[in-house]
């Protein structure tokens, strides 16, 4: 593996885990190349997205928030009507087929908000197959909701009290788990993070959310949007947003980062604005570290956006100036997180919130008689405990 | 020529006895005593371990030593400063450098180098940067320059191919992981420890060392009948852990368990 080869996007990507993992990578990155092509696994991964997940997806025109906020039309795709809620059914799904290929009978997974894990859990429950979830004690209590659907779905939750205790220390542990586990145990990777092949998987498997957005959009409008918006925690649902648009030199790509309570060194994960180049989890790519290479440890009001490392392939997109990137506060986030609840009836997840957020901007500055895609990546059923906290702490 | 290489030529022992600690716990102070009591009672080779806040390749052991580590403000400066205190304390035992790649990288390569030789480090061991990137081939050339050895781990599930193939850039000697998973104390080893090592000492015309998992001077004994090295952290790690700050008791508990070790495997 070396620069401009397989698994690496500009110098960002790679594979840079502890050598015990090396043999299965190179098993999963095999079979996945197999498979990609094999009419039968996708037959039946199309099986699951249609009539499990419930796919194609919608794609919503939003006529309140469009006349709300008086610029931009705006365009929602719906990833939270999907099976569990958000995106992360899309590649839950995709790797628990491959791990059914490589006849592997136990899959772990990580989590921050609780989504991937309850997507991990719930695809376990379906195909049956052992399932344990790691997610920081800090995250099982502020996504409580999760934590307890992914029990009552039959995973055993691994409640991780290192550190933080988010979402870092949680892949941390699931990259330990796996170490041991190696042959019977594949690890289903919640982001576009992680050693080769995990960024390409993920990516490919979410990539069905930009395509359907594309061909929803075309057949509605006869033409491209001029501009689509999604929220970059690792950045799997941008990153399934974004790849079908990126040849479309016209059409603005825009990611939103959670830049937290501000700017200061773990107050923020806003690892594209903030971030140097190094190595975690795996991955070369940009990572929020202090002076000694030691990672900062990540904040944000959600859950799923607190990570202090982001995928290669934006890394890459953000160096080239494909994707621009920004940061959206906690309180930009929260207020982003009641208008659209408020104008448009749809209660988005805290990480959505981020891209709206953006998108708000974005729409301004297009004008009217543009159009806009929003990634909508999941609901926020799971955030109403800790919204109402917040609102209360705010009134205070 | 390598000090690691002369080292295991000069016939000093049957099975040399690698001990590893993390540096800065419970501070930088107190590393420089516990180096000094485990140079005077044993060590053929000591490791030390640079914190980093995300040791994916190692145990609830090692976590705790390293948070307790990081607790002080990181820096380079006192990594140096503590590692030649050691270094001049008993110049003949070769030092390297157990950490992850990113500090490295941060820091900068060459002046990384630079400055670990300087301190008296002659080798570098890094559990996640595997042998085929471009920047352990960086590494590789400008730890050559400097008469440094860059020190590779081969594991249960590496293949024969890859084995074969790390052999161009492995000098020093192999660092055998006895067992799946991260470091910790273990009860059992795989069952073809043995025929594994061996496979690897007719492959790699180097000395190979074995650690995660061994604490017992048994475990010790045994392994070092076919083994040319035994590596121990985490046992080590846990008296520290376990008695804390530099104690005389800690200074007594750390020198009996390494000179039993080191009187076990020969
Ligand atoms: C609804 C939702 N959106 C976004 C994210 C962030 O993940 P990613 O950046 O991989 O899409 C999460 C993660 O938990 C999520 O639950």
């Amino acid at each position: 593996m070396g620069k401009n080869q397989p698994g690496y996007f500009g110098e960002f990507g790679g594979r840079y885990s502890p050598e015990i993992l090396t043999e299965a990578l190179e098993e999963l990155e095999s079979t996945y190349q197999k498979l990609k092509k094999s009419k039968k696994f996708k037959k039946e991964l199309e099986f699951y997205l249609q009539n499990y997940v419930g796919r194609p997806s919608p794609l919503t025109y939003a006529e309140r928030l469009t006349k709300h906020w008086g610029g931009a039309r705006i365009w929602l795709k719906r990833e939270d009507l999907n099976h569990t809620g958000a995106h992360k059914i899309n590649n839950a799904i995709g790797q628990a087929l491959i791990a059914k290929f490589m006849g592997k009978k136990r899959i772990i997974a990580e989590t921050g908000a609780g989504q991937h894990g309850l997507a991990t859990a719930t695809v376990g429950a379906m195909f049956g197959m052992e399932t344990v979830v790691y997610m920081g004690a800090v995250d099982v209590e502020r996504q409580n909701l999760n934590a307890k659907k992914i029990e009552m779905l039959g995973a055993k939750i691994l409640p991780v009290t290192a550190g933080e205790a988010t979402l870092k220390e949680a892949t941390s542990e699931a990259m330990r788990d796996w170490a041991l586990n190696v042959s019977t145990t594949h690890y289903i990777v919640g982001s576009a993070i992680g050693p080769h092949p995990f960024p390409t998987i993920v990516r490919d498997l979410q990539s069905i959310i930009g395509k359907e957005a594309k061909s929803q959009f075309k057949k509605q409008n006869h033409k491209l949007p001029h501009a689509i918006v999604a929220c970059v925690g690792g950045g799997s649902n941008a990153i399934g947003m974004f790849h079908a648009f990126l040849k479309d030199k016209h059409v603005a790509i825009y990611g939103a980062e959670a830049g937290g309570l501000g700017p200061k060194p773990g107050e923020h994960s806003a690892t594209l604005t903030y971030g140097k180049t190094g190595f975690l989890h795996g991955t070369k790519t940009l990572i929020i570290q202090d002076e000694g290479g030691q990672i900062v440890p990540a904040h944000s009001v959600s859950a799923g956006l607190d990570y202090p490392g982001v995928g290669p392939e934006h890394a890459f997109l953000s160096q080239t100036k494909r994707v621009d990137y920004r940061m959206v506060t906690d309180e930009q986030a929260l207020d982003s997180f009641l208008e659209v609840t408020r104008i448009e009836g749809i209660i988005p997840a805290l990480e959505t919130a981020h891209a709206f957020h953006v998108a708000r901007e974005v729409a301004k500055d297009l004008g009217k008689k543009k159009d806009l895609i929003i990634c909508l990546s999941g609901r926020g059923d799971k955030d109403v405990t800790e919204v109402l906290r917040l609102l209360g702490e705010r009134s205070k | 020529m390598s000090k690691i290489k002369d080292l295991f030529n000069s016939g000093k022992f049957k099975s040399a006895f690698i001990p590893y600690f993390t540096l800065g716990d419970p501070n930088y102070n107190d590393s420089i005593e516990f180096g000094k009591t485990i140079l005077d009672n044993g060590a053929d080779i000591l490791e030390l371990g640079i914190p980093f806040s995300d040791p994916v390749a190692d145990g609830p052991v090692i976590q705790r030593a390293v948070a307790r580590s990081l607790k002080n403000k990181f820096s380079f400066d006192e990594i140096f400063r503590v590692t030649k205190e050691i270094h001049l304390h008993k110049q003949e035992t070769p030092l390297v450098y157990l950490t992850y790649f990113n500090p490295i990288y941060h820091c900068g390569i060459q002046t990384f180098l630079d400055r670990a030789k300087e301190a008296g480090v002659v080798g570098l061991v890094i559990p996640d940067l595997p042998f085929d990137t471009k920047e352990s081939e960086t590494l590789f050339h400008e730890l050559r320059k400097r008469d440094m050895d860059l020190i590779h781990l081969v594991t249960p599930a590496s293949t024969k191919k890859r084995i074969e193939s790390l052999k161009k850039t492995s000098t020093g000697f192999i660092y055998y992981v006895t067992s799946f998973g991260v470091t910790g104390e273990r009860r059992e080893f795989s069952v073809d420890l043995k025929e594994r090592i061996r496979f690897l000492k007719d492959t790699i015309q180097l000395p190979i060392c074995a650690g995660f998992g061994i604490s017992t001077p048994e475990q010790a004994n045994q392994i070092a009948g076919y083994a040319d090295g035994i590596i121990i952290g985490s046992a080590i790690q846990r008296v520290i852990e376990e008695n804390g700050q530099n104690s005389p008791k800690t200074k007594d508990v750390l020198a009996d368990y390494i000179s039993k070790i080191r009187a076990s495997i020969t």
